[in-house]
């Protein structure tokens, strides 16, 4: 269809379009807790953390699926990983101690670290193999961290972790000049987590429309094309691979800041990693955009409409414990299923099906052309 | 014949392929066929279907590993050779993998006594100490869980690392980057890529923006990105595609995908390209306008190397030809000793028109 | 360290005899993976439906009071049954969720089957919920349910402390996947089905130019390798005592590792995996620590992939250019 339309028009359209997409997104996100007060409370801004967190993981994972085109079904183990360092890097139990900041930026490369052991000697296999190498993998990470009872404390988990802080003037109200996040004060947290996925999604867009995200995308398109140019299949895919793992793991650790404690390894099972694909898929396989709606279509459904359902059903003493069919939280896993097969019946391309638009150099060159060859 | 003014027959050879044998199995789809291409030539191979072209281009590009036989280019193979780097990087992995194996297996002990061992609640961790700490457990460490374990990584680490260099010592991106850049028999684009990008990505091989650069959007990411957007736009402009820059590969017809094909492969400044049927399915204005494209190739600098089916083609363009039957060359020379051929008009030619 | 010889051969017999039991399963996965390229993640989920399934049919018919050859009786009409079930559900499966998808990228059948799976998980929820007296008075719908041992672990060989113990259960369970799989194979080579689908799994295109309805084929595959999921969650809840509706995602696992280790798409790289999988898990359980088992088990199956990238039996892939 493209094909009888003036490209260069319909392309900056599309690309208009979804710019404009991220800045309504953002101008709402910015604004919620706003709303949120006006209106004397929601409590919809502490679910949105959760939002954020995995829409940090789906991009991550986005990279991996959607760019590159490899199924990976173990993203939850590198946000384990994250967890986890971060905790035993911080807590006070643990002889290391090191503040919120510099383990959190620790997580980053270390979950590059895991990612390449991981993926150096595996991204060499066909897609359905890497994928079970990847689901095994999420399943030793969560035995080691349950098994590994001196180091990580097994299932009790680690706790307490420190909050952010932020340098405050006490004149201001700070403690020593510094102002510490607090677990009753969601709105912070909130604005934090903003501004980490607002960062993780120009770092994604940049190499989207870099030379590095063209190299992903020509592995997905066809891996032998992809080659015979020049590509390096293995490095290319070892690239994606660990900066997925970086973004979980960093979504991990802002995780673990949060809850002030890393939970039990099984908070980061299969099922983690099948939501974070789900996402992914969603809204929309490749598409940053699409991400963002997968996380807030999933999350969202998830911890806020259904718990709001539930509990007005609950009131209404629609709900009863003395049936299996009585209770809401049973019909969860049904709903889901139901609206994925459906959903990749129906509306396979995601919410967001349409094309992304994929500035190469030139299409962006609107903006380092010389003056006056105005587009 | 060439444009270049460099007499083809005088020409140094580019390409040399020496005894090629591709067996699968029990299937010889080529045996011991041997031709040298020289620097400025249109070479074509042809040959009746499954005389084994592809198969030879795909052994040439390092696609399939040849059974038998040498692809020499520019005079010599092009491969990773046993050197410092395999040996290093064997060492690396083995000893890697060994100390990781045994710090795993005895995670737990060795956590106890560096970590546990020397930290008091409260006081300041003393590092040096929990090192030696660490040192002391290893080295206490019994036969079984200390020098079991140490072989074993070892014995993995360096094994799977020899492996992983004997399957890449000849893979198609090091070919590519070497200069042999190649077109496909069934069209073989990214689809969901815009033209450009298809042709962007052929360059990779000549760009130098790294991860970081693209991550942080530094000036070196502007002025290369800059540089290989106009040079990929003077490619699309040289297959007459300037037009549809960003269109979809997919939405593009036919011939025009082959044409782009060629745009990505030149983008990559190959010395030689392989084009598999180039006019396979084109209509015959389509076909003069190849013909004029590839005498463009070549006027480039770029030597040619194409497997046809189309006589009109091959004879209107190749300095010379190579015939392929059963997987054998039955002959070589240039297009007027092809026609007069007695084997070849037998095998092949005397079924069809000759241009 | 003496090594114990008699130890040692028990830890195998009862690793052969839990794989031969993953191997089944795994032929599903293999089977329905080698014709559509789909790794069917709803199968283990099938086989767990498929043992509440014999269980309530245990209830229904009182199959537990019976005994002696009334008992064997028993266990065959279970198998049968428990079969059917699997396989008919298997092929409604394939018939509303994954036929209308044939010509979907492999991505978006993929995500269905993790949705069924969903779904399967839940129904199986529900089903542990039902109040009936077989699940256990009172029991929460989550609870694992006992499955009655109705073929008891009576040992035919061995028995006294320091022997070797074979059991009837092994007995039966090589009595129930021995024939199965011989028959598979029998299936695949010998019948006009077997040819249609290796057919059809080589190439869907040019088998339905040749007059091969391939859905009806691909239907008959998901038939034949739920079926056989569904006499592998017999022998499987016979064996393990308890069923709950997570029983799934394990037993699932465990097959498909299988599947992969021996070479995803070969029906005796499946059966393969399925034997070398049970010995492994046995040997870590025997000799090393139960909770490290599973850490173990995927160690060897990267190490093993890292080797041969296609699995043990698995063909190596040729490029098609």
């Amino acid at each position: 269809m493209d094909a009888l339309r003036p490209s260069s028009h319909c392309r900056r359209s599309h690309a208009r379009g979804s710019t404009r997409v991220d800045l309504l997104l953002l101008v709402a996100a910015l604004a919620l807790p706003v709303v949120d007060w006006l209106s004397g409370g929601l409590g919809l801004i502490d679910p949105m953390k959760a939002i954020f967190i995995y829409a940090i993981l789906g991009l991550g994972l986005n990279i991996v699926t959607g760019f590159t085109g490899l199924l990976h079904l173990g993203v939850a183990a590198f946000m384990a990983i994250g967890v986890y360092s971060f905790a035993i890097l911080t807590a006070d139990i643990y002889p290391f101690q090191l503040g919120f900041w510099p383990a959190l930026l620790l997580t980053i490369p270390i979950g590059a670290f895991a990612g390449f052991l991981l993926g150096g000697p595996t991204l060499g296999l066909r897609g359905d193999y890497l994928a079970i190498v990847t689901l095994g993998f999420g399943e030793i990470v969560q035995d080691v961290l349950r098994n590994l009872e001196t180091i990580t404390k097994g299932t009790q988990g680690i706790n307490p972790l420190p909050p952010p802080t932020l340098p405050l003037p006490t004149a201001w109200g700070g403690t020593n000049g510094w102002y510490e996040f607090q677990a009753d004060t969601p709105q912070p947290w909130y604005y934090l987590f903003l501004l980490f996925l607002v960062l993780v999604v120009v770092a994604n867009r940049n190499l989207e429309r870099s030379r590095i995200g063209r190299a992903w995308m020509s592995v997905r398109e066809d891996d032998l094309a992809s080659k015979s140019m020049g590509i390096p299949p293995v490095k290319t895919k070892l690239v994606a691979f660990a900066t997925a793992a970086a973004i979980a793991a960093f979504a991990g650790g802002l995780w673990a800041s949060s809850l002030s404690s890393t939970g039990e390894p099984s908070n980061y099972d299969f099922q983690v990693s099948i939501l974070a694909l789900c996402i992914v898929i969603v809204g929309g396989m490749g598409n940053i955009s699409g991400v963002l709606v997968g996380a807030m279509v999933m999350i969202g459904v998830n911890d806020i409409v259904l718990q709001k359902i539930f509990s007005w059903m609950a009131k209404q003493e629609l709900t009863s414990t003395g049936s299996v069919f009585g209770s809401p939280n049973n019909w969860k896993f049904l709903l889901f299923g139901l609206a994925l097969v459906l959903m990749m019946r129906f509306k396979p391309d995601g919410l967001i099906p349409a094309r992304k638009p994929r500035e190469t150099g030139s299409a962006r060159s609107a903006t380092v052309r010389p003056k006056g060859e105005a587009s | 014949m060439s444009a270049m003014g460099a007499n083809p027959s005088t020409a140094p050879v580019l390409l040399d392929v020496r005894g090629i044998t591709m067996r699968f199995g029990g299937l010889v789809a080529n045996e011991n066929v041997s031709f040298g291409v020289r620097e400025g030539e249109i070479f074509a191979v042809i040959g009746p279907n499954g005389a084994g072209k592809t198969t030879l281009f795909n052994a040439i590009t390092g696609i399939y590993q040849p059974t038998a036989g040498d692809v020499l280019f520019q005079g010599a193979t092009i491969e990773r050779r046993f050197g410092g780097m395999a040996i290093a990087q064997a060492i690396i992995a083995g000893v890697g993998t060994s100390f990781g194996l045994v710090v795993a297996v005895n995670a737990t002990e060795l956590w106890a006594a560096a970590i546990d061992g020397n930290y008091e609640y409260g006081e300041p961790f003393p590092y040096s100490s929990a090192i030696l700490s660490f040192l002391a457990t290893m080295k206490d460490l019994s036969f079984g869980w200390g020098v079991v374990p140490a072989i074993l990584g070892l014995f993995i680490g360096i094994s799977a690392s020899l492996v992983f260099w004997r399957n890449g010592r000849r893979t198609p991106d090091l070919i590519a980057r070497a200069g042999i850049a190649r077109t496909f028999q069934n069209i073989r684009l990214f689809q969901e890529l815009d033209l450009i990008e298809n042709v962007l990505v052929g360059m990779d091989s000549r760009l130098h923006t790294r991860f970081w650069h693209a991550l942080l959007r530094l000036p070196r990411y502007f002025r290369e990105r800059r540089i290989a957007s106009a040079k990929a736009r003077e490619l699309l402009a040289f297959v007459d595609l300037a037009d549809k820059v960003h269109q979809k590969a997919k939405n593009l017809p036919y011939g025009h995908q082959r044409r782009l094909e060629i745009a990505r492969a030149l983008a990559s400044e190959p010395k030689l390209l392989l084009l598999d049927e180039p006019a396979a399915g084109m209509n015959p204005a389509e076909t003069v306008d190849l013909m004029r494209l590839i005498r463009k190739v070549r006027d480039r600098g770029v030597t040619v190397v194409l497997i046809e089916h189309h006589m009109r083609v091959v004879m209107g363009i190749s300095d010379r030809i190579v015939v392929l039957q059963y997987g054998k060359k039955i002959a070589e020379g240039n297009p007027d000793e092809i026609k007069s051929d007695e084997r070849c008009i037998e095998a092949y030619l005397g079924k069809e028109e000759l241009g | 360290m003496e090594l114990d010889v008699q130890y040692l051969l028990q830890q195998l017999v009862n690793g052969l005899s839990n794989g031969m039991i993953s191997a089944l399963i795994a032929i599903g996965y293999t089977m329905v993976y080698g014709i559509i390229e789909l790794i069917n993640w709803a199968h283990g989920d099938l086989c767990m439906l498929g043992a509440f399934f014999a269980l309530t049919l245990i209830g229904a018919l009182g199959i537990g009071a019976w005994s002696g050859p009334m008992a064997a009786f028993g266990v065959v009409i279970l198998l049968l049954a428990t079969a059917g079930f699997c396989g008919s559900l298997n092929l409604i499966v394939d018939r509303f969720a994954y036929r209308p998808l044939r010509r979907a990228p492999k991505l978006t059948l993929l995500v269905t089957a993790i949705g069924v799976s969903f779904i399967f998980v839940n129904l199986g929820l529900f089903w542990g919920g039902l109040p009936m007296t077989v699940f256990g008075e009172g029991n929460a719908a989550a609870a694992p349910k006992n499955f009655p041992a109705i073929v008891p672990a009576t040992p035919i060989l061995g028995g006294e402390p320091g022997q070797v113990t074979l059991t009837v259960r092994d007995l039966m369970i090589a009595g129930v996947t021995m024939p199965l799989m011989v028959g598979l194979w029998w299936l695949v080579r010998h019948t006009k089905l077997g040819k249609a689908m290796r057919a059809v799994a080589q190439n869907p295109t040019a088998a339905s130019l040749m007059g091969i309805n391939t859905d009806r084929v691909i239907g008959a595959t998901f038939f034949i390798g739920g079926a056989l999921g569904g006499f592998g969650s017999v022998i499987y809840a016979i064996n393990n005592g308890t069923i709950g509706f997570q029983l799934g995602y394990r037993a699932g696992m465990d097959a498909f590792t299988a599947a992969v280790l021996g070479g995803i798409g070969s029906l005796p790289g499946a059966v393969l995996g399925g034997l070398l999988i049970g010995v492994a898990r046995s040997l870590s359980d025997g000799y090393l620590e139960a909770r490290w088992t599973p850490t173990l088990v995927f160690t060897i199956l990267i190490l093993i992939l890292v080797f041969r990238p296609s699995g043990l039996l698995g063909l190596k892939s040729k490029e098609k250019v």
